[in-house]
């Protein structure tokens, strides 16, 4: 009854008490369960009852007071059972709340559910969680991905179940599905959102995402979330700034880079034509636009430096999962025994491939030609981001290169199409920058999204920008409403 | 052919920090098992380090009575590797660039001095406990994460005593310092050796052999000296020395071979992203550096130099810092330096030593002692008497003059007319003394003062009597 309708929809119906957060939270339940994408690993329903219970004063002056969400399955939920999709932690319930789960229960929002993953958030398709393949909520004959690693996340936002989800983002994986789920899909300046709770994949590029579909929704959820945090001394203590009551205010800044090797990988021709137009009327808007170039070899090392990295870091942060301390208790006679067997049976395929891969970079032969080469290669690549914001106030780019695709179609994985305009996302990450993605158009009833890339801090005029954007596009508060059982 | 032992030393030493190197988790030892973690000394995903302030300066203070140059900025490293008793997976710790670099410490050795050069000393974090049984191990997370500093001396030193010494010192450093309880038995002092042999005067250096598990001081000596020993008699005898790990066994004075030691061990080290590299300003360094307490040294020699004591007794005081915490304590309330410590080393040892206890749990508190040696000092009691005082305050748990009241003894005659007359009277009665005296006849004193302390049942202060008696003698 309730789907579809964004924070601020539901916040009037709330303070105005034609819906309490109960009920919220029974109907978002409701849909939840009759969920036919494949998004949930574990709706909370007597928790959200019980919290939605409580809540029965409206307050005026919390947006997201009995707002319904869903959080993404490698953050952290006290007492509810988190999988990260991933076997080796079958039955490990937490014994705490991640920083940004606990802010928004401060907030008075509900958790109704944790949602799927590819396995440990490494992977970008969404068909590697132990639950298998989540869909794509636009796509009724079930074949398209809803992409990765925040596949719950996108496709639970992208139904209409709940306004808001929180995701993670190490190389896209919020961004990239946000593209593919017509989504807005935020990721912050890195240390700007505590990540005391998430996870770890990679921490020197993991954030917390953010899904909704406005870009003042995440304008919201980010002005709560953001903030330092003693837990994860990474945080920052720069102020935050208001980001939702500026969000209408125009923005002044007004130099928009385009990356003309980028934007060239991407071939198809209605993303372009469609990413054209919204550059036309940016223009209008009195943005100037300027084509910029980035040497085609730092391109190209985009995805294998991003590889080495995060492969790099993944083994190390994920060798506490030994089946000794939580998740499935494993057989043997000595303590290798039991840590080879917990990790042979709990991890998937390619999980394994990264942890190889990554141990390899590692290995005293290896690590200066593999990861100390791609530390140095990440330093060029952020010299030629930081060198392109220097005139520049942001940078815009097609998100992806172009709808979600089918699970069963392969791509070259040496073409520019893949390494250039299906990573260079990833910029962000290693920049560090705040990024967002928002949806531009539709292509056989798919939509796709372009993406927005600010310097360090200035979420606020990100977000301006992309409201502006949003109101040329009038793609806001769009979902899919297939997908039902 | 003889040899020359090459040793060198890394020492583990447990930081008694309030908290974890990296969790909230309270320190503790010999707390209920499992109960002192934190979600992170568990491994729990999603938990984040954050680095302990304290356990920073502690580093600090030891890296500066070491003399070694202390990075400005603290980075941390990852040390991967998969054991039972690592919860993470990783060991939290400083590869690149450890807080202290390039010091040296310095020991005596018959007589001489010999400066010893560490290479370094970089912080990092305890694993877990385990205790071993056939059929399962348990796991003990209490120590998980507890603050340690591992200092690596360079291979200087060359035998099994200089060793030890080497490890007093050390020891000494991190107790004084206030850093380390440093009690090798508990663990909180680990010493690893490194032992190898060469031909004497040889620059290469022979096969490195590890020796773990020396849990007491003097085992440090003797453990070296029997690897040198059997590394010597295997090089005699034409058998290759392996490289390879070997605990001690005390009892029966051996070194045990444990494992072959490969160079292949790759820890895979790499930077530990979840701390930002840290800025040490110089106004944090240099308050770490003033907020440690005084070192054995400082104290020996000020107690020398202030106090006026012999190195002996000063030595003496400084062996244990518990035992020179008393010293300090006591000197609030006595300024009589060399009797407060007469009194420490001699007596209050030896009833140290008869109980087996600790200075810690020695009945008196110092000012109680000081009320003793004041009394001593005086002259109101004999030294017999003060040490019978000494046992009543022990047994009774009193104060000097409550004892003193208990034991029915009265205070020595301290009148200056009463001991001037006794001491006229009897130099009227012994006119031949007093000519003696005049002759240089040195005894003749001492028939005077018996004479003088027999006609006052020996109540008169001996002190004031000598004095007031040359003083008289001077007049006739």
């Amino acid at each position: 009854m309730y789907e579809g309708k964004s924070i601020l929809e539901l916040h009037e119906l709330l303070v105005s008490k034609k819906v309490t957060p109960l009920e919220l939270a029974k109907d978002a339940i409701e849909l939840a369960k009759k969920d036919t994408n494949n998004a949930f690993e574990y709706i909370m329903e007597s928790e959200a009852i019980e919290i939605a219970s409580k809540l029965t004063e409206p307050e005026a002056n919390n947006l997201l007071w009995g707002i319904p969400f869903v959080i993404k399955d490698n953050m952290s939920t006290k007492d509810v059972p988190t999988t990260a999709s991933s076997n080796i932690l079958n039955g490990y319930v937490p014994v705490y709340d991640a920083a940004v789960v606990e802010k928004l229960k401060n907030a008075k929002a509900v958790p109704i559910g944790k949602t799927t993953l590819d396995e440990l958030a490494m992977g970008g398709t969404g068909t590697s969680g132990h639950l298998g393949m989540t869909y794509n909520p636009y796509d009724e004959s079930k074949t398209r991905l809803v992409g990765g690693s925040s596949c719950g996340s996108a496709a639970v936002t992208a139904a209409g179940i709940v306004p808001f989800a929180l995701g993670s983002d190490t190389g896209d994986s919020t961004r990239k599905p946000a593209s593919f789920a017509g989504l807005v899909g935020f990721k912050p300046t890195w240390s700007r959102i505590s990540r005391y709770g998430l996870f770890p994949f990679a921490p020197s590029l993991d954030t917390i995402g953010i899904f909704s579909r406005n870009v003042t929704d995440a304008a919201i959820v980010t002005e709560v979330l953001a903030g330092r945090d003693d837990r994860d001394s990474t945080s920052s203590t720069e102020p935050v700034g208001k980001y939702f009551e500026e969000i209408t205010k125009p923005c002044n800044k007004k130099n928009i880079a385009i990356v003309k090797e980028i934007r060239d990988a991407v071939k198809d021709k209605e993303v372009l034509d469609a990413f054209n137009k919204t550059v036309e009327e940016l223009k209008k808007h009195g943005y100037k636009i300027n084509e910029v170039s980035m040497p085609n070899d730092v391109l190209a090392s985009l995805f294998p430096t991003y590889f080495v990295l995060s492969c790099a870091e993944a083994t190390s942060n994920n060798a506490n999962m030994d089946g000794i301390k939580f998740g499935p208790l494993s057989n043997g006679s000595t303590f290798e025994e039991v840590m080879s067997e917990a990790r042979t049976k709990g991890f998937g395929e390619l999980i394994k491939r990264r942890f190889v891969i990554g141990s390899f970079a590692l290995m005293k032969e290896n690590k200066h030609d593999l990861f100390i080469r791609a530390q140095k290669n990440r330093r060029r690549i952020v010299d030629c981001v930081n060198a392109i914001l220097k005139d520049n106030d942001f940078i815009y780019l097609p998100a992806a290169p172009s709808i979600a695709p089918k699970a069963t179609d392969s791509s070259d994985r040496l073409s520019d199409e893949y390494l250039i305009a299906d990573n260079h996302l990833v910029l962000g990450n290693f920049a560090g920058l705040p990024s967002i993605t928002l949806p531009i158009g539709f292509k056989e009833r798919m939509p796709f999204g372009a993406n927005l890339m600010a310097r360090a801090f200035e979420e606020t005029s990100l977000f301006q920008v992309s409201y502006e954007l949003e109101q040329i596009t009038g793609l806001a508060n769009i979902y899919a409403k297939g997908g039902r059982k | 052919m003889e040899f020359e032992p090459v040793i060198g030393l890394e020492i583990h030493v447990e930081l008694k920090t309030k908290s974890k190197m990296f969790s909230s988790a309270p320190v503790a030892y010999g707390k209920e098992p499992n109960t002192l973690c934190a979600p992170l000394d568990m491994a729990f995903p999603g938990t984040l380090p954050t680095v302990n302030k304290e356990g920073v300066i502690y580093a600090i203070r030891v890296c500066n009575a070491l003399h070694m140059s202390i990075d400005n900025v603290l980075h941390f490293d990852r040390k991967n590797y998969f054991y039972s008793d690592l919860p993470k997976g990783f060991q939290i710790t400083q590869d690149r660039r450890p807080i202290g670099s390039e010091g040296y410490l310095e020991i005596e050795i018959d007589g001489q001095t010999k400066r010893i050069g560490i290479e370094r000393l970089h912080i990092e974090e305890d694993t877990c406990k385990q205790l071993h049984f056939p059929a399962f191990t348990l796991l003990n997370y209490n120590r998980a994460g507890t603050p340690l500093i591992e200092i690596v001396s360079k291979p200087e030193m060359r035998s099994g005593e200089e060793a030890m010494k080497y490890v007093e010192k050390i020891r000494s450093i991190v107790v004084f310092s206030g850093v380390s309880d440093g009690k090798m038995e508990e663990g909180s002092l680990r010493v690893d050796t490194n032992v190898s042999i060469r031909p004497k005067g040889s620059k290469e250096f022979g096969t490195k052999v590890e020796v773990k598990n020396i849990n007491s001081i003097n085992y440090v000596q003797k453990a070296i000296d029997f690897e040198v020993a059997r590394q010597a008699k295997l090089i005699e005898e034409g058998k290759p020395v392996l490289q390879e790990t070997r605990r001690y066994d005390d009892k029966k004075n051996e070194t045990v071979a444990m494992r072959l030691k490969t160079d292949s061990v790759d820890y895979k080290y790499y930077p530990e992203t979840n701390i930002t590299p840290i800025k040490l300003s110089d106004e944090f360094i240099q308050n770490a550096i003033d907020s440690c307490p005084e070192l054995a040294e400082s104290k020996k020699n000020r107690y020398i130099k202030e106090h006026g004591l012999n190195n002996y007794d000063a030595s003496l005081l400084v062996s244990e810092k518990a035992v020179s915490d008393y010293y300090d304590e006591a000197t609030k309330y006595s300024k009589a330096y060399k009797l407060l410590a007469n009194w420490i080393n001699v007596d209050v040892a030896s009833y140290l030593n008869k109980n087996v206890i600790s200075i810690n749990d020695f009945p008196l508190s110092p000012e109680q002692l000081a009320g003793l040696v004041k009394m001593v000092e005086a002259s109101e009691v004999n030294s017999n008497q003060a040490r019978e005082i000494f046992a009543k305050m022990l047994e009774e748990k009193v104060d000097a003059s409550k004892a003193k009241e208990m034991l029915g003894i009265t205070s020595q005659i301290s009148d200056t007319s009463f001991i001037k007359d006794a001491v006229n009277a009897v130099l009227e009665e012994n006119p031949q003394a007093i000519i003696d005296y005049k002759e240089g006849k040195a005894r003749a004193l001492g028939f005077l003062v018996g004479q003088i302390m027999k006609k006052t049942q020996g109540k008169i202060n001996p002190k004031l009597t000598s004095d007031m008696l040359l003083e008289e003698l001077k007049k006739r």
